[in-house]
């Protein structure tokens, strides 16, 4: 029973750091441009199929580091032709042009790529178990977190640290005094815009490794990093961070007990979170 | 009555005339009864939607949750409980209301693109009960094994499952009822209070006007209409499933009601018929519709954002 | 007794002192003033007043009930209305329709789904009697968004009073106006003040409105209480002087 329990936990953790990985991009976007991005989900599926394609060229290490680049490039590029003309009207516009967006990629990928669920080739000596009594940690999850622990970190040390990151903190905070400053806001926004999409493509190319690829996995996973971004704070990225983690691990846990209702009891954190303190776990007050 | 109170009647006459008359002119335009029907329903759940929307500037996302709601209270009434059609709407439009007033405490003092996350967040709890609670749902599958009751008046009877065209009379009666109830609300005091939360919430607040309370009220209303809705659009199918819960139907919702216009009480309808009509051609003809349809989001956004009443307001006013 | 007494009132923002321990002692038909620099602290001790924003401590007292945490709305209610120094108004209704939303919730009727002939015909009435007290009657049916600066500030000011309230609160009602206009908002509110016995407390950066109007002026600066006086005292005030007239006047 320990054993299954820590599985879960463990296995929650996991799925706590992909909706996390998830979330935070989405949270950038939206501190800072107010956009919620539907087309994020899709944006994931991209960068798996990318790395899917890619992997017969350059191997599955070169396909990690340029799938999510190539995808980053893509929500460059969409920012720079769609999104950017709805900064500043109403936010219901951007929803459903994002919306839209998740649409035409989840086609878009099944038209590609075929609707069959695609297998997904990782090295083999990342998938053997690591020991025999916890055969459920395979190399590739260990890695898995390993990845995602290096790429938050690195997030946080770009926004600690850097003159993007620190300018994109300061407008998240007050985007009119950075623009009287001299920063060019559509630039900071469009690169901020990159920096999301980044982090789905990498989601994207590590979720594909653990649950193959299928067109629809994009659609299937943003719900949850919203569930993250309410449940950790709105406006708050290690709020985001800390709130994907407990809902994969509740949801882990809620696999042993009660499996039934694993997708839903995220939704009932919320429901508590937003009952008792309506801003989020780190929320700031008087952010919404 | 004046000429401008005159003119203001014209287009509630024209859209009546156009419904009351459709079962008669569709198939002229090779068009056919059950397509009708879905534009009545869809559009009562995209004007319903837009009692919140466009007449109180509240973000809802969510919408499907509680459409899907009614949906499964009429399917699952007239399976288990009574066979009858009257009932099971009631129960079904209950169902969905109750839910609403519940999640609302949770979500009322939210703004925004917040309250919309949060809506589409809530309304997946729905989904996933009706997707996991196979025994009673059917699950993915959907609710099958019932069908729409005749309706009894006590002095005639009314077959409406095999006559289409009295099935399409019964949708546009109720549609009619609930569509009178939402403009006479509108029009009161209440509805005042609540275009003078969507033209400034901070006015209203402080001319006296609790927000969120009047917040919640407007979203129950809404939700109400639109699981009335949900139960009709079960009725027409004779059939449920899940997916008339998920997250994808409630954003067709806020695009029937960009498309034909936030700011008119009839735009969501015209919104609606076009989406309806569209998506009906696309599925026939390709593969890949919902490219188009995702396109077609994209597009209206782009350049339709006040939705096509909202251009031919434009056009007629000075 | 007084009308509205505010006790000790603070507010923190993080490590900012934004009000520090102000009180006020408003008499009923009193028209307080109060003044001072950029930054003083007014609106923002205006705002824990009306409830839009809440106090870190302090106690705000309205004829003699505590009403320190009383939500916005309730406040309304209890008879303080205000305006705001960016003019609130709903710019895409027409000044008949906003002065309706007050004048029916005054009535009683916000959660009203109907209304009879009669309560219509009189909510009608008031509201072509606030139109023709603030000169807008001619303007009725334009969109208030459309109108000058002045008329949107006077159909601000009649929607507080719409809601026909004991205590007015007004944050630079002719903040950004042309001289005819700060003119006429002023006549306006003396009208107010002298016809109706109304209890005013206002925000004021035009020293001409401030001594044409007030009984009473209070000064802030940098948060705290700097003077309360008669306009006279106050111009004879040396500290308020060094700290504002002075500056001002340079």
């Amino acid at each position: 029973m320990s054993q299954l329990i820590l599985f879960n936990v463990f296995n929650g953790l996991i799925v706590g750091a992909f909706y996390a990985l998830m979330a935070l991009g989405l949270s950038l976007i939206l501190n800072l441009s107010g956009v919620i991005n539907f087309a994020h989900g899709g944006f994931l599926a991209i960068g798996g199929y990318l790395a899917f394609t890619l992997i017969p060229y350059i191997g599955f290490w070169g396909a990690l580091i340029v799938a999510p680049v190539l995808t980053a490039f893509i929500g460059l590029l969409v920012e720079r032709v769609l999104i950017r003309r709805l900064y500043g009207r109403d936010p219901l516009y951007s929803l459903l042009l994002t919306f839209g967006l998740a649409f035409m990629i989840e086609d878009g990928t099944r038209f590609i790529w075929g609707a069959q669920s695609l297998p997904f080739q990782v090295p083999g000596w990342l998938v053997s178990p690591l020991s025999s009594e916890y055969f459920f940690l395979t190399g590739y999850r260990l890695f898995m977190v390993l990845i995602v622990a290096a790429t938050v970190t690195g997030l946080f040390l770009i926004l600690g640290y850097t003159r993007l990151g620190i300018r994109i903190r300061a407008g998240t905070l007050d985007l009119e005094t950075v623009s009287v400053l001299g920063v060019n806001v559509r630039i900071l926004r469009n690169l901020n815009f990159g920096l999301g999409i980044y982090l789905a493509g990498l989601a994207g190319v590590l979720a594909a490794g653990m649950l193959g690829l299928q067109p629809t996995v994009g659609s299937s996973l943003i719900m949850p990093s919203f569930v993250a971004i309410i449940v950790g704070g709105l406006g708050s990225l290690p709020g985001t961070l800390l709130g994907g983690l407990l809902i994969g691990v509740a949801s882990g846990l809620t696999t042993v007990f009660f499996p039934s209702a694993t997708e839903a009891v995220m939704y009932v954190m919320m429901a508590a979170v937003l009952l008792v303190r309506p801003r989020g776990l780190l929320g700031e007050e008087g952010r919404f | 009555m004046g000429g401008p109170e005159l003119n203001k009647q014209i287009p509630n006459v024209v859209v009546w005339l156009l419904l009351l008359s459709l079962p008669y002119w569709m198939p002229l335009v090779h068009g056919y009864t059950e397509l009708g029907i879905r534009v009545v329903v869809l559009g009562l759940a995209a004007m319903a939607l837009n009692f919140l929307l466009g007449y109180t500037g509240v973000l809802s996302f969510g919408h499907a949750a509680y459409f899907g709601l009614g949906a499964y209270g009429v399917g699952m009434t007239i399976r288990y409980l009574v066979p009858s059609t009257g009932i099971g709407i009631i129960v079904g439009t209950i169902v969905g209301t109750i839910a609403a007033a519940i999640i609302g405490p949770l979500i009322i003092r939210l703004r925004g693109v917040y309250f919309a996350m949060v809506t589409i967040a809530f309304g997946q709890v729905f989904y996933f009960i009706t997707f996991r609670w196979n025994s009673v749902t059917g699950g993915d599958d959907g609710l099958t094994g019932w069908s729409r009751q005749p309706l009894n008046f006590g002095f005639a009877t009314v077959d409406i499952l095999h006559n289409t065209r009295a099935f399409y009379f019964f949708v546009l009666a109720v549609f009619a009822v609930a569509v009178a109830v939402m403009a006479w609300l509108l029009r009161s005091p209440f509805g005042r209070t609540l275009i003078a939360i969507r033209e400034n919430e901070r006015r209203a607040r402080f001319l006296g006007i609790p927000v969120d309370q009047h917040i919640w009220i407007s979203w129950m209303i809404s939700c109400c209409f639109v699981s009335l809705a949900g139960a009709l659009y079960a009725l027409l199918n004779n059939f449920v499933d899940p997916r008339a819960l998920y997250w994808t139907q409630s954003g067709d919702f806020v695009i029937m009601a960009v498309l034909g216009g936030m700011r008119s009480f009839w735009g969501p309808l015209i919104g609606a018929a076009i989406f309806v009509v569209l998506e009906d051609y696309l599925s026939s003809q390709t593969q890949n519709w919902m490219s188009f349809v995702g396109l077609f989001f994209v597009l209206v956004v782009l350049f339709f954002p006040r939705g096509v009443l909202g251009i031919v307001r434009r056009k007629l006013s000075p | 007794m007084s009308m509205l007494k505010v006790e000790n009132l603070t507010k923190h923002f993080g490590s900012l002192v934004a009000v520090n321990d102000v009180s006020i002692d408003v008499e009923q038909g009193e028209l307080r003033a109060v003044i001072g620099p950029n930054g003083a602290g007014k609106t923002t001790f205006f705002n824990m007043i009306s409830g839009f924003l809440t106090q870190t401590s302090g106690r705000i007292v309205f004829d003699g009930e505590d009403i320190s945490n009383v939500a916005p709305a309730q406040r309304v209610w209890r008879g303080i209305a205000r305006t705001f120094q960016i003019t609130e108004v709903f710019p895409e209704l027409t000044v008949r329709e906003n002065l309706r939303v007050p004048v029916e919730v005054a009535a009683g009727y916000r959660l009203s789904p109907w209304m009879s002939k009669d309560a219509d015909g009189e909510i009608g009435a008031r509201v072509v009697d606030l139109m023709t007290m603030s000169g807008l009657a001619g303007k009725a049916d334009r969109l208030v968004g459309e109108l000058s600066h002045g008329d949107q500030r006077a159909t601000e000011i009649m929607m507080a009073l719409a809601l026909k309230p004991r205590l007015l609160l007004l944050d630079e009602p002719t903040a950004g106006m042309g001289d005819q206009e700060t003119y006429d908002i002023t006549q306006l509110i003396r009208k107010l003040h002298k016809d109706q016995n109304l209890t005013i407390v206002l925000i004021e950066h035009d020293m001409r409105v401030v001594f044409h109007l007030a009984n009473r002026i209070m000064v802030l600066a940098e948060g705290a209480t700097l003077a309360v006086g008669t306009p006279q005292e106050i111009a004879a005030n040396e500290a308020v002087q060094a700290a504002y007239l002075g500056k001002a006047a340079a």
